[in-house]
């Protein structure tokens, strides 16, 4: 019995039946599914709060059936549930939240399945690209609900799909196909010191995207909307919640597992590092669970409220509590972040600091790796270049904004890092 | 053998001479053996320390999981540390440990997941 409750899939599968009886508990059917059409009829670029657009019950209906879809895949290719595929499952269940639904994700996974097919290899083995890959998934829905093709060509309102729905699937399938080689060779670039790699590839694609669009002139690329807060207690309790269940779940396994805790805070988490099977599914369970807490007392701390953006950024901070994220080097860098909205002309009224305070964690890894003055100097730089970064991806359609601003974080700290560290880098030893 | 597994090979082959320089090694020999079902990276090295055979045993013997090998194969052969090999253990199956008079052989294999192109 208790192999069974260890298990992480387990831990998904108590999540979404907690966030599709919550969906129908606040909302009755109609609403929902009224909500849900909203939804998938949204651009859903940059910044499109779902709990706005289509209300609480549809938003968690949203997120409910992409995390299922994506646990019965996973079960289907009979893949392990490793740190980096548990990681991919709670960062799409949390950006499903604002931007991701069935609609606009399904033809980048099948760009990408097209692309493992002519590499003769499983779809399988690409299935982190997979995974992270749907952070685009805006263009596809931009294609096809923003742009108002039958204005522009100067025809009956029919055309807008008649036009918008193949633009819409073939640039995701584009997308999906060139990610996987692209994704690899981003890496380099940041020599994994960026957790949101294919965040940052999505940010080139999304840059090309925009410049693209840009230059026909025809274009509105800013179509982001207001965030809604009117959901917080809802939210804040789901967040207590989950966090509690994983907790539990690493507790129901082994009583002792927080003896275990500290080697697991003593890595880096520099990709590619699989906490699940480096450090086994307790203590990864546990370590998700204290992140998510951690999430509930910063926000409380700096009295945000939760929104669709920023549950999206807790549950990713969450996941990847399996894939490289502890207290230890995720803290610095927020305080750095913090240090860097307090400290110059930003503030935390707008969406996007708020957001940036917890997707800078990101650069986790340099705080990890060179400790944790580094790691606030990290967090400082990364909240600075973060709005440059959205200029570059003007249109809003690569949701790992952050991802793209850690790529260039890590790319301009690690090399002089590695240059001037005496021992060529020697860090504790791990076990 | 595809470009993608050729480029693989030789990051391979970086890291473990990395690895042995990095750890003040500086005589060592290494041979490739490439087969159609498994390649073999056998190193030779003269007094290897017992901590250090124990820690490539606990990185290496680790379960391979390609997912993660496609996903992060660019970053083997960038090591910047002693304790490393984290990547390298997603590229190998295993690894066997035997001892040649002063010298110890390590032997790496790395078996053939990739469907050949025809």
């Amino acid at each position: 019995m208790t192999k069974i409750l260890m298990k992480p899939r387990i831990a998904l599968i108590v999540m979404f039946v907690l966030l599709f009886s919550m969906a129908f508990y606040f909302d009755d059917v109609s609403t929902i599914y009224h909500g849900y059409i909203a939804i998938l009829r949204s651009p859903s670029v940059l910044i499109s709060d779902y709990l706005e657009i289509g209300g609480l019950g549809a938003t968690l209906f949203n997120v409910a059936t992409i995390l299922l879809i994506n646990v019965v895949m996973i079960s289907y290719l009979k893949m392990k549930m490793s740190g980096p595929v548990f990681a991919g499952i709670l960062t799409i269940a949390g950006f499903s939240f604002f931007g991701k639904n069935i609609f606009n994700t399904i033809p980048i996974y099948i760009g990408i399945y097209i692309y493992a097919r002519m590499q003769s290899l499983d779809f399988k083995s690409f299935f982190i690209v997979v995974l992270f890959s749907t952070g685009i998934s805006p263009i596809v829905s931009f294609m096809i609900f923003g742009v108002g093709w039958a204005d522009w060509f100067g025809l009956s309102p029919f055309w807008n799909y008649w036009i918008g729905v193949p633009a819409g699937v073939v640039l995701g399938l584009i997308t999906g196909f060139v990610l996987p080689a692209f994704g690899a060779h981003t890496i380099r670039f940041h020599k994994g010191y960026n957790l949101y790699n294919i965040g940052f590839a999505l940010g080139v694609l999304s840059m090309l995207f925009s410049a693209l669009l840009r230059s026909f002139h025809f274009i509105d690329l800013d179509q982001g909307g207001p965030t809604s807060e009117a959901f917080h207690s809802e939210l804040l309790l789901l967040t207590i919640v989950l966090s509690l269940v994983f907790i539990a779940i690493a507790y129901v396994n082994d009583l002792q597992v927080h003896k275990k805790y500290w080697s697991l805070m003593k890595s880096s988490g520099r990709l590619v590092s699989d906490y699940i099977r480096d450090y086994g599914r307790s203590v990864s369970m546990l370590n998700v669970g204290v992140l998510g807490i951690m999430c509930v007392i910063i926000l409380w701390v700096l009295n945000f409220e939760i929104n669709g953006p920023i549950m999206g950024g807790i549950l990713t901070v969450m996941g990847f509590g399996s894939f490289g994220k502890h207290p230890r080097n995720c803290l610095p860098v927020m305080f750095g972040a913090y240090l860097a909205v307090v400290l110059t002309d930003h503030s935390f009224d707008g969406i996007g600091m708020m957001t940036a305070l917890l997707f800078v964690t990101a650069v986790a890894p340099i705080a990890g790796r060179y400790g944790v003055l580094i790691g606030v100097l990290a967090g400082f730089i990364h909240v600075v270049i973060t709005p440059l970064a959205l200029v570059f991806q003007e249109g809003g359609f690569n949701l790992y904004n952050n991802g793209f601003a850690a790529g260039f974080v890590a790319a301009l700290m690690i090399p002089f890092l590695e240059a001037i560290t005496k021992n060529n880098g020697e860090e504790e030893e791990e076990q | 053998m595809s470009k993608q597994e050729i480029k693989l090979l030789t990051k391979i082959i970086r890291e473990l001479s990395l690895y042995m320089l990095m750890h003040g090694y500086r005589k060592f020999s290494l041979t490739t053996e490439y087969g159609q079902s498994e390649t073999r990276f056998l190193l030779k090295v003269q007094g290897l320390e017992e901590s250090l055979k124990n820690h490539i045993k606990e990185k290496v013997n680790r379960e391979r999981e390609i997912e993660v090998e496609t996903y992060g194969w660019e970053l083997v052969g960038d090591v910047d540390s002693h304790s490393e090999l984290e990547i390298l253990g997603l590229l190998v199956d295993y690894v066997e440990i035997s001892e040649d008079g002063e010298d110890t052989v390590l032997t790496f294999v790395r078996k053939s997941m990739y469907k050949e192109k025809k």
